[in-house]
């Protein structure tokens, strides 16, 4: 076998050729001799070849330089042994070419091996995870046994029979103890089955037997309608009118809220505190179930009460806008069908009948009274105003005058439909009391710009026995008024017996008038404007004149009644005419007259309830006028002849203090006069 | 008191404080009440000042009298005289220091006392009412050492004639009486309704008010108001007033008094009427001048209702307390 071996150097080629024989062991393989060479040699053997070369080339440079010719011997040798050293450094060159080479074939086969290697690592390192992760799977798994609920294991050995427990081979092995509860399990689940089965049938059966028996006591009921029909007469013998007191609780079903209090509070207390006191329901009772049946509409406020008039408007064909707004007027104060009559009877007779009406759309409640009394009320003039059922209730509690309604929203109801004050409508509607409102439960408080109208049963409750008694004690002041005025009128001043004490035997001045003024005449009088000024005179007050005389000698006394008599007094301004005219505010004993008539309510008023307070009052100024004449002093001479007015009246001063009083005061039983 | 009760209030008596910062009135319900005119005369003063700072029943009858002493107020209820301490009543303590009486004779009726004065030469008070007697009681021991009767009728006013230590009456029964303290003894009397130009026998002849001033004296009640030399003893002006005097004081050259009718006569020493100040109550019964203060130089009038009338400047009312 022949190999080329072709060395190109630049620009020379060498060809070596090489004999390469299998059999023979010596061949020229320079890979062979590479491993026998040094390459430290080698590369000095270079070193050495570069510097001859390049000495060699120095000379044939010299030579060349000094003249000689191309073809001489001396550069001929020296190209020669220049060659022999290209040569050289030609096979240096293949064997650092051949070493290189070799070096990384080493290289890369090593490289090669630790890749298998490094292969072999990874895939086993996949695997051993992979199993990691099978292992753990399998250990996670649970099993649905798990989640159903077992008998404990003390349980299931005592209850479980031998062969589903099968003891010994559970005890041991925890796989089978397992197995056999949750046979166990299954066993008694499937016995509560059963039983549940068995217990729906049951109730079945028995549901049944109960609509069995409904249906027969429900057969029963026309039965008993029967018995209490025919029970009535017997009722009425016994005098337990239940039949009534169910009708009215049927009526009273259909009551607007706040009458429904009323009337549950007033029967109450009249059947616990009050026997003369009783209650009744009146109205149109189809009229207010039809009310109801329109849930919302009849008791809510005003947006409510808008469609409702919008529906009425609707009904009628276009009418006039005046007339629009009267038909908007009268639905506004519209009253509810029902409504609820009190009756109070007093002790001589005579009843005071209240009637309660309910306002709608207002949300108020009003009142009417009437007085009727067992005997007839004649004669008195004067007394026309007392009982006069506009005025009667009048400033039951303190300015409580029933004129405006007291229901704050009611205010912007009335713009809308132009009405500017309740008080026109009062005398048709009734009067809505601030006291009316809290029997019914009502009350209405408005702080700031926050109505509450919130209907409570407490306030009612509280305010009913203050209420009715104040109710019976107005009546009764009234009627005694009544009778008092009359005979005043006939110039007799009733003075009871109890209160004879309070007034010497003889009493020579006489009322000889007793008008009534209203409150224009009474504010032109000269002689109160000090009772004007000090603001104790009110335009719902009642203004009498009294004129008392005695000889020559007339008394004014213009008398302000306020309608809470007996609890306010009376207040008398004096006006005196005789020699002159004096009054009160001229002449301090007049006014001394003036302040023993009016301060000492606890001496005049009498028995209670001081229904002879104006009477007595009365009587104390005769008797005022009596003492003031008697001691009105002569003059210093003593020459004006007999005194009109003799001294009869037993004084032991007729003068003291600065201002030099008469004595007023009566002391009783010594019937004489003294000071305060 | 309510509203019928405080229209039917006569203010009887008036007393200042001896600081002059104080005014003490007195009512016919038995009330004292005290006020204090330094709030009432601040500028920032509001109605509430206008109110008393302590209001308390001293008496069961009216308390027709007040005096003050340095440190007391002495008020006379019925029949009995009581002693507030000053300093006690600033602090609204409204408990008496004594209570005495002096001693009648007559027990239907119990006498008021009507006037009281202070004897400063031997500290005595001396009370004048309604049993027609002067009683004098000494200050320090309170024993009523002496009575003076003279009087047919009950005694209205009291005076005190420092120079000559005299002491004048005027009573119920028209006469003015002068006694000498130190003797007990009655000097003069003088018969007021018997001088022409003074009577009214229309009203009658009670003397209700006295002053002095030197030899001068102001007298006055049914009788016209009129002034008198004592040493002649002679009326030298009547005063033209229509109605009857209850008190009447010497100011400066002035001579002011109140009674029947609402207001305030200034009048001259010659006998002219200068001027009629008008005020709130119908008849004034008390007058009083705070000359110890001259912060609080005020004139005071009470009368026939519950508000007293506080005169700063003479001339006109500037504005009112009230009970």
């Amino acid at each position: 076998m022949l190999f080329c071996l072709k060395v190109k150097k630049n620009n020379s080629e060498l060809h070596v050729f090489t004999h390469f024989r299998h059999s023979e062991v010596r061949v020229y393989n320079e890979e062979v001799e590479l491993e026998d060479r040094d390459p430290q040699q080698d590369y000095m053997l270079y070193k050495d070849t570069c510097a001859d070369l390049a000495k060699l080339m120095a000379e044939i440079q010299e030579l060349k330089s000094s003249g000689a010719k191309v073809g001489s011997v001396e550069i001929e040798e020296r190209h020669r042994q220049c060659s022999v050293h290209f040569i050289t450094l030609k096979k240096l060159n293949r064997l650092a070419h051949m070493r290189l080479k070799k070096g990384r074939d080493q290289t890369h086969e090593a490289k090669q091996r630790v890749d298998v290697l490094h292969l072999q690592l990874q895939n086993l390192l996949y695997e051993v995870m992979h199993l990691q992760k099978e292992i753990s799977k399998c250990l996670e798994f649970k099993s649905q046994h798990e989640e159903i609920e077992l008998v404990s294991e003390e349980e299931f050995f005592q209850e479980a029979p031998a062969e589903i427990s099968r003891p010994h081979v559970t005890r041991d092995d925890n796989h089978q103890l397992t197995l056999a509860r949750l046979d166990w399990e299954l066993e008694q689940r499937k016995r509560l089955a059963e039983q549940y089965k068995m217990s729906l049938a049951r109730k079945e059966k028995i549901q049944k037997a109960i609509e069995q028996k409904r249906e027969y006591l429900s057969s029963l009921q026309p039965g008993l309608q029967n018995i209490m029909q025919a029970s009535l007469p017997v009722q009425e013998y016994l005098s337990m009118p239940f039949e009534q007191m169910q009708k009215q609780a049927e009526v009273a079903r259909h009551l607007p809220p706040p009458l429904y209090v009323l009337l549950v509070q007033a029967a109450a207390y009249g059947q616990a505190c009050d026997k003369t006191l009783s209650v009744n329901i009146s109205g149109d009772v189809d009229e207010a179930k039809a009310l109801s049946r329109r849930p919302e509409d009849s008791q809510e406020d005003e947006s409510d009460s808008d469609a409702e008039e919008e529906q009425q408007n609707t009904k009628r064909r276009r009418a006039t806008v005046g007339v629009q707004l009267e038909d908007k007027r009268k639905a506004m104060l519209r009253r509810h069908p029902l409504s609820l009559c009190v009756d109070l009877k007093c002790k001589d007779g005579s009843v005071l009948h209240l009637f309660f009406y309910y306002l709608m759309n207002l949300n108020i409640l009003t009142v009417k009274t009437k007085v009727s009394t067992a005997t007839d009320l004649s004669g008195a003039v004067s007394a026309g105003e007392l009982l006069n059922s506009e005025s009667l209730l009048n400033c039951l509690y303190a300015s409580d005058h029933g004129k405006e309604t007291p229901n704050p929203a009611n205010r912007y109801q009335f713009d809308k439909v132009g009405i500017t004050t309740f008080a026109d409508y009062v005398s048709d509607l009734g009067h809505p009391y601030v006291w009316v409102q809290k029997l019914g439960g009502l009350q209405f408080s408005s702080d700031g710009a926050q109505v509450c109208v919130a209907l409570e049963i407490a306030l009612s409750a509280s305010h009913m026995e203050k209420t009715m008694k104040l109710l019976r004690g107005r009546l009764q002041a009234r009627l005694a008024l009544h009778k008092q005025f009359s005979s005043l009128e006939h110039s007799i001043i009733p003075v009871s017996s109890e209160c004879q004490h309070l007034f010497p035997a003889k009493v020579v001045s006489g009322l000889t008038r007793w008008t009534m003024m209203s409150y224009q005449e009474f504010t032109e009088l000269g002689f109160v404007q000090h009772v004007l000024k000090a603001g104790l005179v009110c335009e719902t007050d009642l203004f009498f004149m009294a004129v008392v005389e005695r000889g020559t000698a007339r008394l004014l006394a213009a008398v302000v009644l306020n309608p809470r008599y007996p609890e306010v007094m009376p207040l008398f301004s004096l006006s005196l005419h005789w020699k002159g005219e004096r009054s009160g505010r001229t002449e301090d004993n007049l006014r001394a007259m003036e302040s023993e008539v009016n301060v000492f309510r606890a001496e005049l008023q009498g028995p209670r309830p001081g229904l002879q307070l104006l009477t007595n009052q009365i009587q104390r100024l005769c008797v005022c006028l009596d003492v003031y004449l008697e001691t009105e002093s002569q003059v210093c001479d003593g020459s004006e002849g007999p005194r009109e007015f003799p001294r009869e009246k037993m004084c032991l001063r007729t003068a003291r203090g600065p201002s030099r009083l008469k004595p007023f005061k009566y002391n009783h039983p010594q019937g004489f006069f003294s000071h305060r | 008191m309510g509203p019928v009760e405080l229209l039917h209030m006569s203010v009887f008596s008036q007393s200042f404080s001896p600081c002059g910062r104080f005014l003490a009135a007195g009512n016919n319900y038995g009330e004292i009440a005290l006020f204090s005119l330094s709030a009432a005369l601040s500028p920032d003063a509001s109605e509430a000042s206008q109110k008393p700072i302590l209001n308390f029943t001293a008496h069961d009858g009216p308390v027709f009298s007040l005096l003050s002493t340095d440190t007391h107020l002495l008020s006379a209820g019925n029949g009995e005289i009581s002693a507030w301490s000053w300093a006690e009543l600033i602090k609204k303590s409204t408990k008496a220091a004594w209570t005495r009486k002096p001693s009648y004779e007559t027990s239907l009726e119990i006498p008021e006392i009507n006037a009281m004065i202070i004897n400063p030469k031997d500290n005595s008070l001396i009370v004048g009412g309604g049993d027609n007697n002067i009683h004098i009681m000494d200050m320090e021991t309170g024993i009523f050492k002496s009575v003076l009767k003279g009087h047919t009728d009950y005694i209205h006013c009291l005076c005190f004639k420092e120079r000559e230590e005299e002491i004048l009456s005027g009573g119920e029964d028209g006469a003015v009486r002068i006694w000498d303290s130190r003797t007990n003894r009655p000097v003069h009397c003088i018969e007021v309704f018997k001088y022409e130009e003074c009577a009214r026998p229309q009203f009658g002849k009670w003397i209700s008010c006295l002053a002095t001033d030197s030899d001068w004296m102001l007298c006055g009640g049914g009788p016209s108001l009129s002034l008198w030399h004592l040493r002649s003893m002679s009326p030298t002006s009547v005063f033209p007033l229509p109605g009857c005097q209850r008190e009447a004081v010497f100011h400066q050259d002035l001579i002011m008094s109140v009674g029947e009718g609402p207001y305030v006569s200034h009048c001259l020493h010659g006998g002219t009427v200068k001027a009629q100040i008008p005020c709130t109550p119908s008849s004034l019964n008390t007058l009083a001048l705070n000359l110890k203060n001259t912060e609080h130089r005020v004139m005071t009038v009470g009368g026939s209702s519950h508000q007293i009338d506080v005169f700063t400047n003479f001339s006109y009312r500037a504005f009112s307390l009230s009970f």
